[in-house]
């Protein structure tokens, strides 16, 4: 995460994520799927073959690409399927868009009630006998049952979660990095899904996207680095308000 | 001297003369700022790599002077509710921290019998001058207990003149001893954790030695807590040298 500062001087900060040999695997067609809209296979993260048995590779040798490590599906209109085999690029996305990213949480383990769900607990003192971290009542008298899905104390983190409507601040083509507003679930170097965003308030936001996707063997040769507007770049000389 | 047998003494020719070559001395003792030393981490090294092309962008912009925890600095920041738009400050660099473009300082000064200490962020584009006005180092890293020092150690002039220092001399070492307000202080400063050499300590001889109760003395052999940034402070300074001489 690295600090990012607009042209009126405010600070936020901003994750770094990484577009590492990504490629389209499969296109599965609506019937075939059975869902509302077509799906596309993509990997990511090239990984050594030889860990997983051949039959495992047969969606790579199709795409004539080496095994990923992560293969996830994006829902796509049938206006923007692409053939599979292409590379996928940071380029994709432009400054100024807003998206959402999908990751697995960090893993804390077996997490007691405070923890995991926020439960205040007990006093440390006053005449409480062994019971400061505990859920206290699990259950009324009338009801004779504990519900489904009570809160108790169990295996946290570890789950895919979303953050949803991230503001894309830069992009970085040569390294192919996208510099996303916030923060995003996962560890350091773990593997994470963007999508552009789901929220209503964001859906006019795109502004002439590459659409399908940015193809690198394209007439289109675009700088090193795409700022947003906003953004505050170094080459300027420092803030002054008028 | 006596000649020997009445005639004149053998010629000695003078000694040659030794060039000191000024110009390779000075780019062996060049001073690497401490926010580009990465932290030990599993963070992808590609991502120092790019804070520091943008680090290296800023500094061509706008000069980060050379200075060392415990020299007085005065910088000019934007400010859009000043009359002038802008503000100005100086202090004494109690603490520099952070690493990569959120990297900070702390300048702390006595302004009116009340202590105001400012944090600024280095590369932050509100800042638009900053002097040095006197180049000095303390006995130690962090001067965090001028707060419970006597308010005069952390006085200093606002209108105060640079002090000229000749190129390429040593930092001078500001052997300081200073006198602390009496006790209670913000952090028991006696105690060999902060291993502070910069306090006169007026204690009884008994209290110190209570204090020396909580000495670790294992952990200067501590093999796991070693850092060696030898190597990695030369790449990033050939790297910098390089960057900023283009």
């Amino acid at each position: 995460m690295m600090p990012i500062w607009t042209k009126s001087g405010e600070k936020h900060a901003v994750t770094l994520l990484k577009v590492q040999d990504c490629h389209v695997l499969r296109y599965i067609s609506k019937e075939e799927s059975g869902g509302k809209t077509a799906k596309l296979l993509v990997g990511g993260k090239n990984v050594s073959p030889f860990s997983k048995p051949e039959s495992a590779h047969e969606i790579f040798k199709e795409a004539g690409v080496p095994r990923k490590q992560k293969v996830t599906t994006f829902n796509v209109t049938d206006d923007a399927i692409i053939k599979p085999g292409t590379p996928l690029y940071a380029a994709h996305f432009r400054p100024g868009q807003f998206v959402d990213v999908t990751a697995k949480t960090v893993g804390k383990g077996f997490q007691g009630v405070m923890k995991r769900w926020g439960f205040k607990g007990q006093p440390a003192s006053h005449g409480q006998t062994k019971t400061h971290r505990r859920p206290g009542a699990i259950s009324t008298n009338k009801a004779a049952k504990v519900y489904r899905g009570k809160k108790m104390p169990g295996k946290m983190g570890n789950i895919y979660r979303t953050s949803f409507g991230l503001k894309v601040w830069r992009i970085n083509t040569k390294h192919d990095i996208i510099y996303v507003n916030g923060s995003v679930p996962g560890h350091t170097n773990c593997l994470v899904k963007v999508k552009d965003s789901k929220l209503p308030t964001y859906k006019d936001c795109n502004k002439n996207p590459p659409f399908p996707t940015f193809f690198a063997d394209g007439d289109e040769e675009l700088p090193e680095d795409l700022f947003d507007e906003e953004i505050f770049q170094f080459t300027d000389p420092s803030v002054t308000f008028a | 001297r006596v000649s020997s047998d009445g005639k004149p003494p053998k010629f000695q020719p003078p000694p040659k003369p030794v060039i000191i070559d000024r110009k390779t001395q000075k780019e062996e003792r060049r001073f690497l700022s401490p926010e580009f030393i990465p932290p030990r981490g599993r963070t992808d090294p590609l991502k120092y790599y790019i804070e520091r092309k943008d680090m290296i962008q800023r500094r061509k912009v706008f000069n980060i002077p050379e200075f060392y925890v415990g020299s007085v600095l005065a910088v000019t920041t934007a400010d859009p509710y000043a009359s002038d738009k802008s503000k100005r400050f100086v202090g004494i660099c109690i603490q520099r921290g952070g690493k990569g473009l959120g990297a900070t300082f702390v300048l702390r000064n006595v302004i009116e019998d009340q202590g105001v200490e400012i944090c600024y962020e280095l590369y932050s584009p509100r800042i638009q001058a900053m002097e040095v006005l006197k180049l000095e180092k303390r006995l130690d890293e962090n001067l965090t207990y001028l707060r419970d020092a006597l308010p005069e150690y952390s006085t200093f002039d606002v209108n105060m003149k640079p002090v000229p220092r000749g190129d390429h001399e040593e930092i001078p070492v500001n052997k300081l001893q200073v006198r602390m307000k009496p006790k209670p202080w913000s952090k028991r400063w006696e105690r060999p954790k902060y291993n502070i050499k910069g306090i006169k300590f007026e204690l009884p001889e008994h209290k110190m030695k209570a204090a020396q109760k909580w000495c670790q003395p294992w952990l200067e052999f501590d093999m796991l807590r070693e850092y060696d940034t030898s190597k990695i402070e030369e790449k990033i300074r050939k790297e910098l040298n390089e960057e900023l001489a283009k």
